[in-house]
Order: structure tokens, then C-alpha cells, then sequence
């Protein structure tokens, strides 16, 4: 593995999907390649249907390319089975998603252990009492999903993708869900977390503004890579 | 650690209330299964018992002829009570009176099952007691006392032998359940045989030897015997007497079976249901799981554990009802039988719990295998993976798991073949029906706005879905039909056989000049009675001149009715009458034509017996005297009336032809006993067989039976609505989005609710409307092959359907989705999200 690998904790090299459809076959993304550093936050935007989910699936290993190859910190994702790429995501990658994906059954502080207590981690509740506190939901531990707001709720998700402290957090339009105050609440903690922890962020939005937060924006438009420009890198909120 | 996080999801599923239908349906399914196979096995176990007295014995063997020794000594030797038997007739003397009676000599055992009754003098009080006359001593019924004008201590000569009148013979339990002979019964030790001389080479007489022991023992020895038996000897269970007490009961515990299968049947539909409804909505769990890095192995066990648990927990809660119902229920039978119902073991835990299993394990493994497969990627396509849900596997396997376990509970692969057939005809029909009717609706033109467009519109666009619920509910409300006709039908059946006028008393041998008498009795004291009937004994000699010894012999070796047989080697009593006799019917042949010639019309079950054809010409010979009766018709004759019913009968212009004695029965109340005790004084040679306590026996337990149908019934409307339950659960995630939306279009909460509970009117209607259709015919086919009885048409099920059908599935629809319509829109939309 050469030093630059090292250093890319993400690299996508000739990535294409396809999907077989009664008309025949539909690419939905064709030659994707791009790096992305270790700690580095980098914004996948695109409009509705140019793939960028697909992206992103394919990116945290939810999903298997049709070719090309993916490096998720050293795995190369293609080679890997569905359990070892579950292994691969619970060692590795957190997740933020648009409609927060919170078990209903499950309290505030039980979905933020939940990472941690499938990984088998035995400190699950103190570290996830924690997170809880660092979102400003303390006072929430034991609300269920249908008992918080949905910035609260988005904020339990956050907490959740820390937990296992991963090296990469995914996240799928995070605030689109949520009023503008809301929002901007959100993303500030998700960049903040995110240099908190070091952790490698990669976002799909289609909201300019906060692609322009990231560091990197990669454009992708009809399953194509358009082109990779530097963000703004600001803080937002 | 997933362990903590199984249970502790488990403990949440189980609060919010997702497993409440699952656990309830498993535990139905079990209690239904362990209280009515206990109760039943209980009771039947009585029937056995009770049967076994009625036979003084568990098994018995029965022959022309002597039995050999090594039959009693290799059945003691296999550890079964045995006791000898042998019945004849003799002339009995004594004051200068002779008279003919039915002896039976018995050894020490007898009997061994039940018990005799005895009295020690004419006033004194009956009791009962396990043993015959010592040797010397005899036993005489209260008849032979009145005609022999003897007292208990005097002596009488029984053929050759003198013997001490010790006891009034009241009872034994092996006597015929109406015998006619019952005045001329004499009891004797087997050891004075002998000294009457009676029996002789060639003398007509009858053995018996019966038998008692465990099962094992009883088909051990069976196992030994079977290739020894000659052609002359019979064995006989207990299950080949009939009374009319226990064929109510066999009946009774076929309809709680039939009822229990139904309980079953639903249970399993409500379980599957809301199974897969459980299943559906750890979709996005699971696959958050995986998203967060679960492995399939700990997904798997955690939602095995909860299968594990659900299952577990539900038998334990079904078998802990179950035991507690029938514990209360047989016991409440048992004071009515008489005696304490036997245990009915470790069966029905066994078959319950395995049921249980079964249920859980074929309509919930399905949907949770769908489960496993769930592909993380449905975080992000929200729809993957819904495919999964529609499964024929599933279909196919949980219907063939509910065909296996109706077959493996009843026992009887035409009932469930029937059942099962009948289902599959519903379901058949109601897809066809259900699409039909749906685009019928849509042609209606409604104005749009009012709440019926809204719910036929709403009918409409869940076609497929609700054609789903449509079928589970047409189960649901035919099962319940089902039960309630046949209840209805069994229960006038049985009110029609023991109706509360029914006679309770038979008064036998009425001399002709006392008939006038008689009848001024009852009149004068307001007694209801029946005809008098006349009655000899005649024996049925030759037919078409053939001597009936050689006809009989032709049919030995093979399985015939105790009854006839006995009346084939003895002499059966025959009647006149004019007019069919109720309870009877001519099924071959015409009845009399008045002509010249006497006609003769047989009991159908004798025709195989003595080689019977219309046209045949039976010789008997009563008194001495020989008459000659042309066969011109064959009866059926149910005997499960507490009718007088005649194997034969002749044509009435037999009057006169022969001596005769009168018979009939009488409804008598407690005041009449005095009167009737003079009655009989006055009239000696007239008996009367009191059978008031079987009657009110038997009345009690029908009474009983009734009741725990009317239990079974409500367990089955519970699985009912819990199939209902659990259909509109599943379809309510949909209703609270179509709420929302129309909410938010701004529809008034009332058109919204009154829509709904349109909807359900109609699906129930419908519903109704299709299960009175299939039950009718289903009906039809269960009648005649389980009940036993002429199929009808129910003209009141194709109202009672609808109607119920509507107002069942309207109000528990409408409950369930009340409170979903009572939530303001905001909420709604929080819980949707």
C-alpha cells in the first residue's frame, strides 16, 4: 500500500453502477474517480436523480459497484462480503441520515447505544450519555423517537454516528428535513464534531451553501464526476 | 451483549403493543387446543368408564358355546380380572306357580365394571353392591316375587335345583338399557349350574366371559386371542355398545373438536397476519442495524430470541388458562356425570405445547428468514425490500401448516378435508367477488364528497389489500356461522330426542282387562302417557322355511349389533301397529297393505343379520304355536330416542292370533308415587322401569354440554376478532397517511370517520354475505358426514351473515381506527415520520 493510499483514507478508482430496468441496463454512475484525505469534509452535490445517493451507498459499502473499486481506509470494499462490509461500517463509518432512520422502539439514549451494543462495546451507555450531553439533548435520554422534534431528533442521530468514533461519517442531506434554524443547528455540530474527532466527513446536500462549508465539493451530474472544486471550508451557523 | 439489546427490544415490541396479537393468537391456539382436548379426553374417558359399566366389564367374549380354560387362565396370567358368565332360560316353581325365566349364572367377580342393585325385602330400600347370590342362594327380580307370590327366605325350584330367595333383584349394570324380560330375571351363582340340570347338551343357552384390565393389558391379551377365536365367538369393546347418553356426547365432543379446529384455523390466520405486520415493521430496524454495522449472525439471534420468547411466554400463558378452564370445567361436568372425570394425562399438554410450536414456528419463521434478507441499502431507497413481504412460499407453507394441524387435531382427514375445502372455496370466491364488486362501486357515480364515494373510493384503491382482509374476514364469519348453526341444530336434535316431556316410566306386562284400569289411573291423576302397545315373544324360527340355526351360522365371525344378535339366539319382542312408529322410517319396501296375509316390517340392521329380502317369509313361534309373516318392508329405527322402538313389527291383523301383554310409558312427578306403588300392587304382574334419574342424567349433561359450547363458541369469536384485529392493525400505518392527507386537504373529521365505518360496513357485508354462501354448503357436507343427520338449508344464516358480518367487523374496524382519527394532524404526522 503506497504512502498516498495511506493518507486517502477514501479512493474510488473507474466506479460504475448499473442497474438492470424492463428497457435494459441504466448507468446510473459511470467512471467515478477521486480521493478524499483522512479528516478531510468533502460535499457530494448533484441534482435530484444525478446519482449522488447512489454515490454515497456505494461510498459506506451499502451497496455493491457494477466495476471499479473502492478503498474504504485500506478495505477494498468489491472484495468484501455483506457481513464483512457490516464489520467494515461498524469499525469505521458513521452515518447521518435525511429522515433521521431512529428505532421507534428504542429511547433517545438506547439509539445512540445501539452502534456500540452490536459492536459488543460494554461502555455503550456512558459514551452514549455523553454524546447525548455534547448535542444538548441530556435533559431527552429517555424520550422516544415520536416524543422529540425533528432537530432533536437529527441531533440523536448525530450522537449515534459518533459513538463508535469512526473514522468517516456519511451523511445524506442532514438538515433537509428541518426548518433553516434547525438546520444550520445541525450542521454546526456535525462540522464540529467532525473536527473535534478528526473524522472524515462526506456529505451529500444539494444545498450550495452548506456543500461550500466542506473543504472539496464534488459535482456529479447524469452519473458522471463534472468536476471537484474547493469549498469554502467556512464554519457555518 | 446481544442478548441485552434482544431483550431489551423484545421488552419494547411487547409495550408498544406489537406483539400483543402474536402472543394472543399463540396463546389461543393453545389454550383452545389443551382445554378442549382435555376436557374432552376427560370426558370421554368417563363415556369409556361409564360405557365399561353398561358392560359390567372393560372387554367381553360372548359364544354359543362353552368357553375353553386356557382363555380365563391366560388372561389371569396376564394379570386381567376375569368373571364366566352363562345365561338361559328355565322354569322357575314354587306355591304351585310355574314360570319361565331368564336366568343368569354368575361367578364371584361379577361385575366387573358398575355395580348391582339389590334390596333385601320388596319394601325395603334399593342399594347397590359388587357380587352375585352366594351358592344356594338366588336372586329373583320384583316381577317373579308378584307371580310366584313369593317373600325374600322362601324357596324356589329353579329346574332340578332348590334355592334360598336371599335378595330382590333390582338392577344390573349389564341389562339391556329397555328390556322387556326386565320382570323375569333371575340371578345365580355359577357354581349351582349344576344342580339345576338345566343346561344340557344342545340346551339353548349363552356364554360370556368378561374381562378387565388396563389398555395394554386388555390389547396384549387381545393380541393372543384373536387367532384362537372360532367363528361362534364375538369380542366386544366398549365402544361397540351404544347408548343414547353417549352417542350425545360423542356428538357433543365432535362439535367441541369441530369448534377447537375453528379456534385453531383463526388463531393461525390472526397469527400470520400479524406476524408478518411484526416483521414488516422491523424492516427499517434491521436494516438500520446492518447499516451500523450488525452482522446478519447477531440480527438473526436477536430476532430468533424473540420468536424464542414469544413462543415460549405464550404456551406458558395458553397452557396456564387452558389448565385453569378445564380444571373448573371438567370439574363442573363431573358433578353433573356423577363421578370424577378421570385424568386425562400428559396428552394434551404435549399436543398443545406442540401446536403452539408449530403455529409460531410455520407463520412467523417465513417473514422472519424476509427479515434477515433485508439489504441495508433500504436506509437510503426506502422501498427496498418491500417485495419481500408478498410471499407464495408463505402462503403455500402456513396453509399447508393450518391443513396439518387440523388434520393432526381432529384426526379425521375427512372433516378437515372438508373444512380446509370449504376455506379454500372462500378464499377462491372472494377474490373473484371482491375485485368484481369493488369496480362495480366505482360505477355507481356517487356525488363526490359524501362519505359512502369516499369509502367505496377508498375500498377501491386498496383493491388487492382489502380483498386480503375481505377473505380473513369471510373465514372469521363463516367459522363463527358454522358454530352457531350446527349449536343450534345439535341442540333442537337433542331437545327433540329427550324433550321435557319425554316418559320417564315404562310400565311392562299390562294384561289386557287392566289396560281400562290403567288408563283411568292416568287420567284421573293427570299422567301423560303413551299407547299400550301390545308385546310378546315370539322366535324367529325358520325363513322361507329354512331353520334359522344353519342362516345364523352363515353370518358368525362377523361384527354384528350385541342387540340383535342376542335376540337372534333368544326371542325378540314383537308388536302390531297400525300407523310407522315415530323415529322410524320405511327405507326399503312399503308399509302394510292391509290384505289378508300377516306382513312384517324389520329393523334394517337385521336384514344383514339374518339374510334378509323383501318378499322372504319369517316362521315364528310363539307359545308353541307357529305363524308365518311375509316380509314387506325395512325400517330405520333411531335408536337414540327415549322412544319404545321394535326390531320387528307386524301387521295389526295379528290381533288375536296370540297371547299378548300390554306396554307404555308415562311422565311421572313425585306426587304420583304413592298412587302408582298401589297401582302396581293391584296390577302384580304389571313392572315398572323407572328411569327418571338416567333421563335427568342425561338432560343435566346436554344442559352441561351446552354450556361449554357456548364456551368454545366464544373462544372462536375471539380468534375471530382477533383475525380482525389483526388485519386492521396491519393496514392502519396506510390509514393514518390517507387520514393525514385528507386532514390536511381539509376533509371534516365526520365525513373521515363515517367513511371509515362505511368501509367496514361494507367489507363487513360482503364479508357476511360470502361466508353464509360457503357455509351453507359446507353445512350441508358436515351434517351428514360428521353429525350424522339429514343435511338443510339455513335460510336464516344468508341474513344473519351480512348483518353480523357488518356490525362485528364495523365496530372492532372502527374501534381500532378511532382512536387514530381522534389524534389532531400534527401528531399523526410526527408518528408517521
Amino acid at each position: 500500500m503506497s504512502v498516498l493510499s495511506q493518507l486517502n483514507i477514501i479512493q474510488v478508482a473507474g466506479l460504475t453502477k448499473r442497474v438492470s430496468t424492463l428497457e435494459g441496463d441504466l448507468t446510473i454512475l459511470s467512471e467515478i474517480n477521486f480521493s478524499v484525505k483522512s479528516g478531510e469534509s468533502v460535499a457530494i452535490v448533484g441534482a435530484s436523480g444525478s446519482g449522488k445517493s447512489t454515490l454515497l451507498s456505494l461510498l459506506a459499502g451499502l451497496d455493491i459497484a457494477t466495476d471499479g473499486d473502492i478503498h474504504l481506509d485500506g478495505d477494498a470494499l468489491s472484495t468484501l462480503d455483506e457481513e464483512a462490509r457490516a464489520q467494515v461500517r461498524a469499525q469505521k463509518v458513521g452515518f447521518v441520515f435525511q429522515s433521521f432512520m431512529l428505532v421507534q422502539s428504542l429511547t433517545a439514549l438506547e439509539n445512540v447505544m445501539l452502534p456500540a451494543e452490536l459492536a459488543g462495546d460494554v461502555n455503550a451507555k456512558e459514551q452514549a450519555i455523553a454524546l447525548l450531553e455534547k448535542v444538548g439533548l441530556s435533559h431527552r435520554l429517555a424520550h422516544y423517537p415520536s416524543q422529540l422534534s425533528g432537530g432533536e431528533q437529527q441531533r440523536v442521530a448525530i450522537a449515534r454516528a459518533f459513538i463508535g468514533e469512526p473514522k468517516i461519517l456519511f451523511a445524506d442531506e442532514p438538515s433537509a428535513n428541518l426548518d433553516s434554524k434547525n438546520g444550520q443547528l445541525i450542521e454546526k455540530l456535525l462540522f464540529d464534531l467532525n473536527k473535534q474527532n478528526g473524522t472524515t466527513l462526506i456529505l451529500v446536500t444539494h444545498d450550495e451553501h452548506l456543500a461550500q462549508s466542506c473543504q472539496r465539493v464534488i459535482h456529479i451530474e447524469g452519473g458522471k464526476l463534472e468536476q471537484i472544486s474547493e469549498g469554502g471550508a467556512v464554519n457555518v451557523g | 451483549m446481544w442478548v441485552k439489546l434482544a431483550f431489551k427490544l423484545f421488552a419494547r415490541e411487547l409495550r408498544r403493543g406489537e406483539l400483543t396479537i402474536i402472543f394472543a393468537a399463540i396463546a389461543l391456539a393453545v389454550l383452545t387446543v389443551f382445554s378442549l382436548s382435555s376436557v374432552t379426553e376427560r370426558i370421554g374417558l368417563n363415556i369409556e368408564k361409564k360405557t365399561s359399566d353398561f358392560i359390567a366389564a372393560d372387554r367381553r367374549l360372548s359364544s354359543n358355546h362353552a368357553f375353553t380354560d386356557n382363555y380365563i387362565n391366560e388372561a389371569n396370567q396376564q394379570g386381567l380380572e376375569t368373571a364366566s358368565l352363562l345365561f338361559f332360560d328355565s322354569m322357575l316353581f314354587a306355591n304351585d306357580e310355574l314360570v319361565l325365566g331368564s336366568v343368569k349364572a354368575v361367578t364371584e367377580q361379577y361385575p366387573l365394571r358398575g355395580m348391582v342393585e339389590i334390596k333385601d325385602t320388596l319394601e325395603s330400600v334399593g342399594y347397590e353392591i359388587r357380587g352375585g347370590p352366594k351358592s344356594g342362594n338366588i336372586w329373583l327380580s320384583e316381577g317373579l316375587f308378584y307371580t310366584l307370590n313369593v317373600n325374600v327366605g322362601d324357596t324356589v325350584e329353579l329346574g332340578a335345583g332348590q334355592f334360598t330367595i336371599s335378595k330382590v333383584l333390582v338392577s344390573e349394570p349389564d341389562a339391556p338399557f329397555f328390556s322387556l324380560a326386565g320382570n323375569k330375571r333371575v340371578l345365580l351363582n355359577y357354581a349351582d349350574i349344576g344342580s339345576t340340570k338345566a343346561v344340557q347338551v344342545g340346551s339353548r343357552v349363552f356364554h360370556r366371559l368378561l374381562f378387565a384390565g388396563t389398555d395394554a393389558q386388555l390389547s396384549d391379551y387381545y393380541l393372543w386371542l384373536k387367532p384362537q377365536l372360532k367363528e361362534n365367538q364375538n369380542w366386544e369393546g366398549v365402544k361397540d355398545r351404544q347408548s343414547p347418553l353417549g352417542e350425545n356426547l360423542a356428538r357433543a365432543e365432535r362439535f367441541l373438536l369441530l369448534a377447537g379446529l375453528f379456534g385453531i384455523m383463526l388463531a393461525a390466520v390472526a397469527m400470520a397476519v400479524s406476524a408478518k405486520r411484526y416483521c414488516e415493521r422491523q424492516y427499517d430496524p434491521v436494516a438500520m442495524m446492518k447499516t451500523l454495522g450488525g452482522s446478519r449472525v447477531v440480527i438473526r439471534k436477536i430476532f430468533l430470541t424473540h420468536l424464542a420468547l414469544v413462543t415460549s411466554v405464550s404456551i406458558i400463558i395458553g397452557l396456564s388458562i387452558g389448565f385453569v378452564l378445564q380444571y373448573f370445567g371438567a370439574n363442573y361436568l363431573a358433578q353433573f356425570m356423577g363421578a370424577e372425570l378421570p385424568s386425562a394425562g400428559i396428552k394434551p399438554w404435549l399436543l398443545s405445547a406442540f401446536i403452539g410450536m408449530t403455529c409460531a414456528l410455520m407463520f412467523s419463521l417465513k417473514p422472519l428468514l424476509d427479515l434477515f434478507d433485508i439489504p441495508p441499502l433500504r436506509v437510503l431507497r426506502r422501498n427496498l425490500g418491500d417485495r419481500l413481504a408478498i410471499s407464495r412460499i408463505h402462503m403455500a407453507s402456513s396453509l399447508f401448516t393450518i391443513f396439518l394441524l387440523m388434520w393432526l387435531f381432529s384426526g379425521e382427514i375427512v372433516i378437515t378435508l372438508i373444512l380446509f375445502g370449504s376455506s379454500l372455496l372462500v378464499i377462491g370466491v372472494l377474490f373473484g367477488i371482491s375485485r368484481a364488486l369493488f369496480s362495480f362501486g366505482r360505477k355507481l357515480g356517487l356525488s363526490p364528497g359524501s362519505s359512502w364515494s369516499l369509502a367505496i373510493a377508498t375500498l377501491q384503491k386498496r383493491a388487492n389489500a382489502n380483498a386480503v382482509q375481505l377473505i380473513s374476514f369471510a373465514l372469521a364469519i363463516k367459522l363463527m356461522l358454522f358454530l352457531v348453526v350446527l349449536k343450534n341444530d345439535m341442540i333442537s336434535d337433542w331437545e327433540m330426542q329427550v324433550p321435557a316431556d319425554a316418559p320417564n316410566a315404562f310400565f311392562i306386562n299390562i294384561a289386557e282387562q287392566d289396560i281400562e284400569p290403567i288408563t283411568t289411573f292416568f287420567n284421573d291423576n293427570n299422567i301423560t302417557h303413551e299407547a299400550f302397545y301390545p308385546v310378546f315373544n315370539a322366535r324367529v324360527n325358520a325363513i322361507n322355511g329354512e331353520e334359522l340355526a344353519r342362516r345364523v351360522s352363515k353370518q358368525e365371525g362377523e361384527e354384528r349389533d350385541e342387540d340383535a344378535r342376542e335376540g337372534v339366539s333368544r326371542e325378540p319382542n314383537l308388536t302390531w301397529l297400525s300407523e310407522i312408529p315415530e323415529g322410524n322410517e320405511v327405507i326399503e319396501g312399503e308399509w302394510f297393505s292391509n290384505g289378508d296375509d300377516i306382513e312384517v316390517s324389520v329393523f334394517e340392521g337385521w336384514k344383514e343379520v339374518l339374510d334378509l329380502e323383501l318378499g322372504d317369509t319369517i316362521s315364528f313361534l310363539a307359545n308353541e304355536r307357529r305363524f308365518d309373516a311375509k316380509v314387506t318392508s325395512f325400517r330405520s329405527v333411531d335408536w337414540g330416542t327415549l322412544k319404545p322402538n321394535f326390531v320387528m313389527i307386524l301387521s295389526p291383523n295379528m290381533a288375536g292370533k296370540t297371547p299378548v301383554t300390554y306396554f307404555s310409558a308415562a311422565k311421572l312427578e313425585a306426587q304420583h308415587n304413592k298412587g302408582v306403588s298401589q297401582l302396581l300392587q293391584r296390577h302384580p304382574t304389571m313392572s315398572m322401569i323407572d328411569i327418571k334419574s338416567r333421563l335427568e342424567q342425561a338432560q343435566s349433561i346436554i344442559a352441561q354440554v351446552s354450556l361449554a359450547i357456548g364456551f368454545v363458541l366464544s373462544i372462536v369469536l375471539v380468534s375471530g376478532a382477533l383475525v380482525l384485529i389483526s388485519q386492521v392493525q396491519a393496514s392502519l400505518a396506510e390509514r393514518m397517511q390517507e387520514v393525514v392527507i385528507l386532514r390536511t386537504l381539509g376533509a371534516r373529521g365526520r365525513l373521515i370517520k363515517l367513511a371509515t365505518l362505511y368501509e367496514f360496513v361494507l367489507l363487513g357485508a360482503i364479508a357476511g354475505f360470502v361466508a353464509a354462501l360457503v357455509s351453507d354448503v359446507a353445512l350441508l357436507l358436515i351434517q351428514q358426514q360428521l353429525f350424522d343427520v339429514a343435511g338443510r338449508l339455513h335460510w336464516y344464516i344468508w341474513l344473519l351473515g351480512p348483518i353480523s358480518g357488518a356490525a362485528f367487523v364495523a365496530t372492532i374496524g372502527y374501534l381500532m381506527v378511532a382512536n387514530t382519527m381522534r389524534q389532531n394532524t400534527q401528531g399523526l404526522l410526527r408518528n408517521l415520520s
